[in-house]
């Protein structure tokens, strides 16, 4: 067994000068003393630093010394290579390739490397995540740049250079950007403002101000004459103070301003309606600021709410309706005779008639309320009961018949039924059984009054044409009536809507089929209402219902001042 | 002899054990309790303030927590400062950590309650993204660091990186020399897989730890159980795949540990830039 030796060297011009020599035996000691079969001359390398043996074929690498030595790269101290697959030793600055000749012997190529420390360093940052990224820095420094420019630059910056102009809700929104701004989408009537911030958002860094919603609401009041709506306002609680302390640092306007109460990004939809504590802040406790108010204290609907007070006429003799708490339990004067418990009977003269009218002219059973009250188009309240329409099937004012048609009087035209009814006297001829003698005995006429004047002369009683339903409004014998009065509203601050109490019965609230006068108010009180509205707050109640349910805050008359819900029918 | 070694580990190891506490369990856990605290406060504030009409980051409640919130980031952000400046004692960088941590946890009760859970396609809700990306990145490192470096050690077998790129570079050596006598075609198969550079992967292959197109694998299997005369080729070709294999697990899981800091840290400065846009236009268009 023999090994070959044989070392690399190159020249300074690069030219490679190979030396081979032979070493016989089955060992070979590596390492930096000249004695040793392969001798190379690096202090890094020990003086006998590895024992290279050939075992049947393979050769073992062992460290003599406790200094390891690398083998393709691995750091060992004990190794086993098959010459057949070949392996590299690196001691120091050499490198030792171990192969098998062609011929069966071991070969030991040997060459000196220069380190490439430098190169080196560079690859092992291939490791790293880093070396197929692009840095973190220009990363973050480009994001960075890319949100501050557009979500900060580009909108403050159309903003300030935006043209003047007149608000106007159909203009598009002259800022760019801003829409990245938005904090939640805008109430349904504000819809058309969703991309023109700028309408409201007038000047940078100023909250929004009364000023700016009145451009378009200017037709809205103030919900008190100065200085009584402030002298209303109670003490703050500390912990409101506090917090306008912080809103007036930051330049919010208020208290009292329209953002106070209308909130606005709150998300699509209607407007959320304001809440119940902003009304009681002063009207929980108003007596003891506003002394004179003739408001009783309010809080809270299922809680703190007075009686509700109708506007009607009591009595014949007032001149202008007034209000009336309902706890007084008030008799109104309507100027009618209409008892509503005989009208809805079920068994009694009146039912058995509007069975025999018949399905045809819309009866057929015993009446029920929607017989005569007919709801407004909007179905918020009653239209007035006309008597053409809603009694006349019954309560005919037919006077004659003449070849089977019949001749009514005009309900209402006092003086047209007055001659209508006398004519019908100078018309019949008579016949009253006895004749006079005489050319003139057929020209005859009894001169006692005909049918015409005696319907005349009962008109006004109870039994009587008119006096059936209408209050006499002279002395006997005349023929006028005290004015009917039909309210169409009883409670003037609160708003009732019918349409949305439709799938109640009628008599649930009002107790109709009990009440045997027209004086009888048939309004159900606060009690009733509670029944299903509680406060705002009541979890438990079938209806919470905060004050702006019923109430309107701004004074405006006409169908702008109903709530919302009401005023867009 | 043996005596002496004992002593040496058992005095690493006492060593190990009394200084290396982990910074989650820093103070007995100090941090996570004042982080359970806020979160705590926070919902219990969130449930009892009165804000009208609902819960909203405009409402008095929203305000305090979006201070309270931006504080926080700043604060957090703040690490990338403090961490180059390495101190001892109570403010230590480990407590520091500590903090940066649960606090940073801490953040995404506070955040998302001062959104009151409104989000829209906007810059308010472009900055809470960011954040929550920015947290959940940070867990995610967490995690990492605490499971992936056993994983990374146990790959490297006591090898050092350098190690592992000369332990190819001799294997390519002896590759070189051993293909001398083999074929054209099978030449240009070595030569192909000795030019292909192991760190030339992208990140997308360092993640998922799937190397396509290696050429080495391919020259293997066209040349093994072949002509015998290529026995010694295949054999180093062998050898060349095995160290592949150490050095692309090591990328792999160095990926994995490493790439949670390219969300962290620039989606930190964008988040930061988003935050600032988020206050200035809510006081822009007060």
């Amino acid at each position: 067994m023999s090994f070959v030796i044989r070392t690399i060297d190159i020249t300074a011009i690069g030219r490679e000068i190979v030396r081979e020599r032979e070493v016989a035996g089955d060992t070979l000691v590596i390492g930096r003393a000249a004695e040793n079969a392969v001798h190379l001359p690096d202090l890094a390398v020990e003086q006998q630093h590895v024992r290279v043996t050939a075992e049947g074929g393979r050769l073992h690498l062992q460290a003599i010394g406790s200094l390891g030595f690398a083998l393709d790269g691995r750091s060992t101290t004990d190794a086993t290579v098959d010459p057949g697959e070949g392996g590299e030793l690196e001691l120091g600055s050499y490198r030792l390739q171990f192969e098998r000749e062609a011929d069966g012997r071991i070969a030991v190529v040997i060459r000196q490397v220069a380190r490439e420390a430098a190169d080196k360093a560079e690859t092992l940052g291939g490791f790293s995540l880093g070396s197929v990224l692009p840095g973190k820095r220009p990363l973050a420094w480009t994001g960075l740049a890319a949100i501050l420019l557009a979500f900060l630059a580009v909108p403050i910056w159309s903003h300030l250079t935006r043209p003047a102009a007149e608000p106007d809700y159909d203009r598009p929104g002259a800022v760019l950007m801003d829409a990245s701004w938005r904090t939640g989408a805008l109430s349904s009537v504000h819809h058309g403002l969703e991309d023109q911030c700028e309408a409201c958002h007038v000047e940078p860094f100023v909250a929004v101000r009364d000023e700016t919603c009145l451009t378009c609401h200017q037709d809205i009041a103030d919900h008190a004459a100065q200085p009584r709506q402030s002298l209303a306002r109670g003490p703050l609680p500390w912990g409101d103070a506090v917090q306008w302390q912080v809103a007036h640092a930051f330049g919010k306007p208020g208290p009292g301003a329209c953002t106070d109460c209308h909130t606005e990004h709150e998300g699509a939809g209607r407007m959320e309606p304001t809440r119940e504590k902003f009304c009681a802040d002063c009207h929980g406790t108003l007596d003891a600021r506003l002394t004179d108010t003739a408001l009783g204290n309010a809080s809270d609907f299922g809680k703190a709410h007075p009686e509700f007070r109708a506007l009607l006429t009591t009595d014949r003799t007032q001149a202008e309706p007034v209000r009336v708490s309902l706890d007084d339990r008030p008799r109104q004067w309507n100027g009618l005779r209409f008892p509503h418990a005989m009208h809805l009977s079920k068994t009694n003269g009146v039912a058995q008639m509007a069975r025999r009218l018949g399905r045809d002219v819309g009866y057929g059973a015993p009446l029920d309320c929607a017989d005569c009250h007919t709801p407004t188009a909007d179905g918020v309240r009653f239209l007035p009961v006309d008597m053409e329409r809603d009694c006349e099937a019954c309560h005919s004012l037919v006077f004659d018949e003449v070849g089977g048609t019949f001749r009514t009087l005009r309900h209402g035209r006092i003086e047209q039924a007055r001659a209508e009814l006398l004519s019908l006297d100078a018309r019949a001829t008579r016949a009253t059984g006895r004749r006079r003698p005489g050319e003139y005995a057929s020209l005859y006429r009894a001169d006692f009054g005909g049918p015409g004047v005696a319907m005349l002369s009962r008109a006004m009683t109870e039994k009587g044409l008119c006096g059936q339903c209408h209050v006499p409004a002279g002395p006997p014998g005349t023929l006028a009536v005290m004015p009917v009065t039909q309210p169409s509203r009883y409670m003037i601050h609160g708003w009732f809507d019918h349409e949305d109490h439709k799938q109640e019965q009628c008599t649930s609230c009002h107790a109709a089929g009990t009440s045997d006068s027209s004086a009888d108010l048939l309004l159900p009180g606060i009690a009733q209402c509670r029944d299903c509205h509680q406060g705002e707050s009541a979890r438990s109640a079938e209806v919470p219902s905060s004050c702006a349910m019923c109430h309107s805050y701004h004074p405006r008359t006409g169908p702008a001042a109903a709530p919302p819900r009401i005023a867009r029918r | 002899m043996a005596t002496a070694a004992d002593d040496d580990a058992a005095f690493h190891a006492e060593r190990r054990d009394s200084d290396h506490e982990s910074f989650l369990l820093h103070g007995r856990m100090r941090w996570l309790k004042v982080a359970l605290g806020l979160g705590s406060a926070a919902i219990l504030g969130y449930v009892l303030a009165d804000v009208d009409p609902r819960p909203n980051g405009g409402s008095w409640y929203g305000y305090l927590l979006g201070t309270l919130g931006a504080g926080l980031i700043v604060w957090l952000s703040l690490l990338g400062v403090r961490k180059r400046a390495i101190t001892p004692g109570r403010w230590s960088l480990k407590a520091w950590t500590s903090a940066h941590v649960y606090l940073g946890l801490s953040l995404v009760v506070i955040a998302t309650l001062h959104t009151g859970f409104q989000f829209g396609w906007n810059v308010h809700t472009l900055a809470y993204a960011l954040m929550i990306l920015v947290i959940a990145s940070g867990v995610y490192g967490m995690v990492a660091y605490a499971t992936l470096p056993q994983a990374l050690s146990d790959n490297r077998r006591e090898m050092t990186k350098r190690q592992m790129v000369e332990a190819l570079a001799a294997i390519d050596r002896q590759l070189e020399a051993a293909a001398q006598p083999i074929g054209r075609v099978e030449a240009d198969l070595v030569i192909a897989a000795l030019g292909q550079d192991p760190f030339g992967e992208g990140a997308i292959a360092r993640l998922t730890g799937r190397y396509r197109d290696c050429r080495t694998a391919s020259a293997l299997e066209a040349l093994a159980g072949g002509d015998p005369a290529n026995e010694r080729v295949v054999a180093l070709l062998r050898k060349r795949q095995a160290q592949l294999a150490q050095i692309r697990r090591h990328m792999h899981l160095r990926a994995l540990l490493e790439v949670w800091l390219w969300v962290h840290v620039p989606l930190t400065i964008m988040l930061l830039a988003a935050l600032t846009a988020h206050i200035v236009s809510v006081f822009y268009y007060w």
